[in-house]
């Protein structure tokens, strides 16, 4: 598996080099955080809100660039256009599984961001003098693992809306509905502990915190020990059920592909 | 060697009462057509495939023909495993396609001459890469075929190129050999030369009947066109409105339905078509230029008798083209049904 993988990973490196115009997309979604950092740095002028300072503000949303470009997906865009033209059909009889190929797309455009976004993290936080990250070889290891934990709950979910293209030609509404719930959802509006103490407590059982927050509030510090493993547990619970969701629909879905003019 | 007889003798594609029904949501024209079917959707079952049965053996060519929508490329896709089948059964190579077992999976292609598997953006060369990786081909076996590809398909610079910057001929090269990389068993070519020039039309027929020959591969094509099934295959099966219409030899159902051969006569002074009735069937005849139908058995005594009769400038002896051969069992389809109608 290793070398197909590599060498699915270099043909996707290489189509993300062709596509430079897409950056000016990225550029886009990132000037969202910044746009909300900006403001809550404005509100956080006079003195800390729900417990943020301003320091904890960049801190906050620094992280929150880079969780957010790893969680970044847009698999489902791909596999609808491919199961509505009918280009899904020479990737059926290939002996590896399609979702491979999105995968490795989705990492291919990933490590080529990161290498631009990972610097200016780093200037920002350390020229931002009350910008603390809680680093101990725990909160780094956990800051991982619910890193990888975030890709797989938002990977996972939206392919599996992807999906549901087998049955319905506008599968790609869900994802944009997704996507507006995970923006207010997951973190990037706003951390979560600006929510009302009933919404928070609901928002600690659904996905869309493990798609962001979570990480972040594991580098801040906030979100340790009980609190932190109760977090993983629910992150790779929602994990389990993406995974289990997608190969069910999938086994459906391939079952009713029409296979349209292709 | 009774083993060895008895695998070349075993049938690679095994096909059992295979049907396919399609559910097709049908729209009306225009906006209100729109609106209407966006409120309450109407389905319509299509029979794609209707209760077909077929074997075909190793190594063999078999041409599939049918006008447009008769099944073909539906019975071709339930065989690679895209499709599953409404009822009945199909096995390839003993597997059962729909599961898509890797096992299977790299022992055939599926060559769609209107979709592609080449990657767009990038030069062919990288498809194969990833093809070689993905197929599990061992270095050595990949260069060989490479450079045996490239013998026979003149890929050189071609693979080179992105593939969105090659004309339509040196796509669909390119496409075979990704598709043959790993040296499949069995080939389902879905109108492989749609849209080519004659000359590549020619080359990609040399190609494929090259293939054939040198790996025992079976080989299973839908074509529109007749040159690509009279150069490739023997055998042919016809289908129409998702049944099977004919399965046999190709030479056997041409003289059944067209029993006679063409004389084409240049006159050297002006006949009528009274004179050469006694030749054979008068198809045209006006003054100094006459076509004429002479059953296939007595043709060469009739021309004999002919020439020594009629003053000829010039004559020339053809076969039926085969596209009117196959209108005419289409047309006969459609007698027969409008006669079970009755």
């Amino acid at each position: 598996m290793g070398r197909k993988y590599l060498a699915l990973f270099r043909s996707a490196w290489m189509l993300s080099l062709e596509y430079r115009a897409e950056g000016v997309v990225w550029m886009m979604t990132n000037l969202m955080s910044i746009i909300m950092l900006v403001v809550w740095l404005s509100i956080s002028h006079g003195g800390p809100v729900g417990g943020f300072s301003s320091g904890d503000f960049v801190a906050y949303y620094m992280v929150g660039l880079i969780v957010r470009q790893v969680t970044g997906v847009w698999a489902s865009w791909g596999l609808s256009d491919d199961i509505r033209e009918g280009a899904l059909s020479p990737q059926l009889v290939r002996p590896i599984h399609p979702i491979h190929r999105h995968v490795a797309a989705n990492w291919a455009e990933h490590v080529m961001r990161l290498t631009m976004l990972l610097p200016i993290v780093a200037v920002v936080l350390i020229i931002t003098p009350d910008a603390r990250l809680y680093l101990t070889p725990i909160s780094i290891a956990a800051f991982m693992l619910s890193l990888l934990g975030a890709w797989l709950v938002s990977f996972l979910s939206d392919y599996a809306i992807g999906i549901l293209s087998f049955w319905t030609s506008q599968a790609t509404a869900f994802t944009q509905a997704m996507q507006g719930l995970k923006v207010v959802f997951s973190g990037i509006l706003a951390p979560l502990q600006m929510f009302p103490a009933a919404m928070q407590g609901a928002l600690n059982w659904l996905p869309f915190r493990y798609m962001l927050a979570f990480c972040n509030e594991i580098l801040l510090g906030q979100t340790r020990d009980e609190r932190l493993l109760f977090g993983l547990a629910v992150q790779w619970a929602w994990v389990l059920f993406f995974f289990i969701l997608v190969r069910i629909l999938w086994k459906l879905g391939a079952r009713s592909y029409g296979a349209v003019g292709a | 060697m009774p083993f060895a007889f008895f695998i070349s003798m075993a049938y690679q594609i095994e096909v059992t009462h295979l049907s396919k029904h399609y559910q097709v949501h049908e729209k009306e024209p225009g906006l209100m057509g729109s609106l209407r079917s966006f409120v309450a959707r109407k389905y319509r079952a299509v029979k794609a495939v209707d209760d077909v049965s077929f074997n075909i053996g190793q190594g063999e060519m078999v041409g599939f023909l049918g006008p447009n929508g008769a099944g073909k490329t539906t019975t071709l896709k339930v065989l690679a495993g895209l499709l599953y089948p409404t009822s009945g059964k199909a096995t390839v190579l003993g597997f059962t396609p729909n599961k898509r077992e890797n096992a299977y999976l790299k022992q055939f292609t599926l060559v769609m001459g209107q979709k592609q598997q080449l990657m767009w953006d990038l030069p062919a060369q990288e498809t194969f890469l990833v093809n070689q990786a993905i197929y599990e081909i061992p270095r050595a076996q990949y260069d060989a075929t490479i450079k045996e590809l490239d013998d026979l398909l003149e890929l050189g610079p071609i693979m080179k190129k992105q593939v969105r910057k090659l004309s339509l001929g040196e796509r669909m090269k390119c496409e075979l050999a990704a598709a043959l990389l790993h040296r499949p068993r069995v080939l389902f070519l879905d109108e492989p030369t749609i849209g080519l020039d004659v000359t590549m039309q020619a080359r990609i027929r040399e190609f494929i009947a090259e293939y054939n020959r040198r790996y025992g591969a079976t080989v299973m094509l839908t074509s529109h066109y007749m040159a690509d099934v009279t150069a490739l295959c023997d055998r042919i099966i016809v289908i129409d409105k998702g049944r099977l219409f004919y399965d046999g030899n190709f030479r056997a159902l041409i003289e059944r339905v067209a029993p006679y051969k063409i004389i084409k006569l240049q006159l050297a002074q002006p006949t009528t078509a009274e004179a050469l009735a006694q030749f054979g069937q008068v198809e045209s005849c006006n003054g100094l230029t006459a076509v004429l139908h002479v059953p296939r058995a007595t043709a060469t005594e009739s021309a004999a008798r002919l020439l020594s009769q009629v003053k000829v400038e010039d004559v020339t002896f053809e076969e039926p083209p085969v596209e009117d051969i196959i209108r005419e069992v289409f047309a006969g389809i459609g007698k027969d049904e409008a006669r079970g109608a009755r």
